[in-house]
């Protein structure tokens, strides 16, 4: 399941409230020592967890675009222990992400929207999505109807939005909760 | 292993890491893991609409080998 702040954050940059979140990035583009030390806070919260359960894993920081992101990895492919830390569907990534935002947000009393990725499962994930845009736009503009995809987390659905709005199509996020899914219009 | 990386996993995210108690028990249902925290950091690990416990139970889970009850004891109500 989705986060409600994250996506609250993502209708925002999808949404009417794009100028709020453009003046949060020069915000956050003005503290990258505060991003820095975002990702060493999580870093060690996620590395003493991984200590703990005797869990093979390298971390990675890394911070782009007024974000810090997190990379878990093992050149062990077969690193069953730490694909478990990823899930069906992503669902303990996304639990722990909202953790190691929590350690952040006690440690330093600022809210983080880091990003957490294990094994390079966002990364596959976001390939496939873009996959998923595009069949819809191909879609839609072929037979001019709107086009519902499945239900997706806040994050997943900022990647298609952005994919789709790059096609030149529109789209919008529908149904509430676990239903919340993205429906691609043809522009009329 | 479990009580410990939970101990971690709260301890990470309250003001006060000192008052963090955790204890594992067993009965024939299984384990349950017991949270105790300083009232003041309940709402921190419980989170809105009980989102933090349940990224919490998420993550113990994934560690376990069988299903594992995660409680947060709300000390206060019990005196």
């Amino acid at each position: 399941m989705s986060s409600e702040s994250v996506s609250e954050v993502t209708e925002e940059l999808s949404g009417e409230a794009a100028a709020a979140d453009e003046q949060e990035e020069v915000a956050v583009s003005n503290s990258a020592k505060r991003l820095d030390e975002e990702g060493d806070v999580a870093a060690d919260y996620l590395e003493e967890l991984l200590d703990i359960a005797d869990i093979d894993g390298d971390i990675d920081i890394e911070v782009r675009n007024g974000r810090t992101y997190i990379s878990i990895v093992s050149e062990d492919e077969d690193n069953d222990a730490l694909k478990s830390l990823v899930g069906a569907d992503g669902e303990v990534l996304e639990a722990l992400q909202e953790l190691a935002r929590l350690s952040v947000l006690t440690s330093t009393g600022s809210r983080s929207r880091l990003v957490l990725d294990i094994t390079g499962y966002r990364e596959g994930r976001s390939k496939e999505l873009l996959k998923i845009a595009q069949e819809a736009v191909a879609e839609a503009k072929e037979t001019g109807h709107d086009v519902a995809l499945e239900p997706m987390s806040a994050y997943e659905r900022k990647i298609v939005h952005d994919a789709i709005a790059d096609l030149g199509l529109v789209s919008e996020s529908e149904g509430e909760g676990s239903n919340r899914h993205i429906v691609v219009s043809v522009e009329s | 292993m479990l009580a410990e990386a939970l101990d971690h996993l709260v301890r990470g995210i309250v003001d006060s890491p000192e008052d963090v108690k955790v204890t594992q028990k067993n009965n024939r249902r299984g384990d349950i893991i017991e949270v105790r925290v300083h009232p003041e950091d309940l709402g921190r690990v419980i989170g809105r609409q009980g989102r933090t416990a349940r990224a919490l139970r998420t993550v113990v889970n994934a560690l376990a080998d069988e299903q594992v009850r995660v409680d947060v004891v709300d000390t206060d109500r019990r005196r």
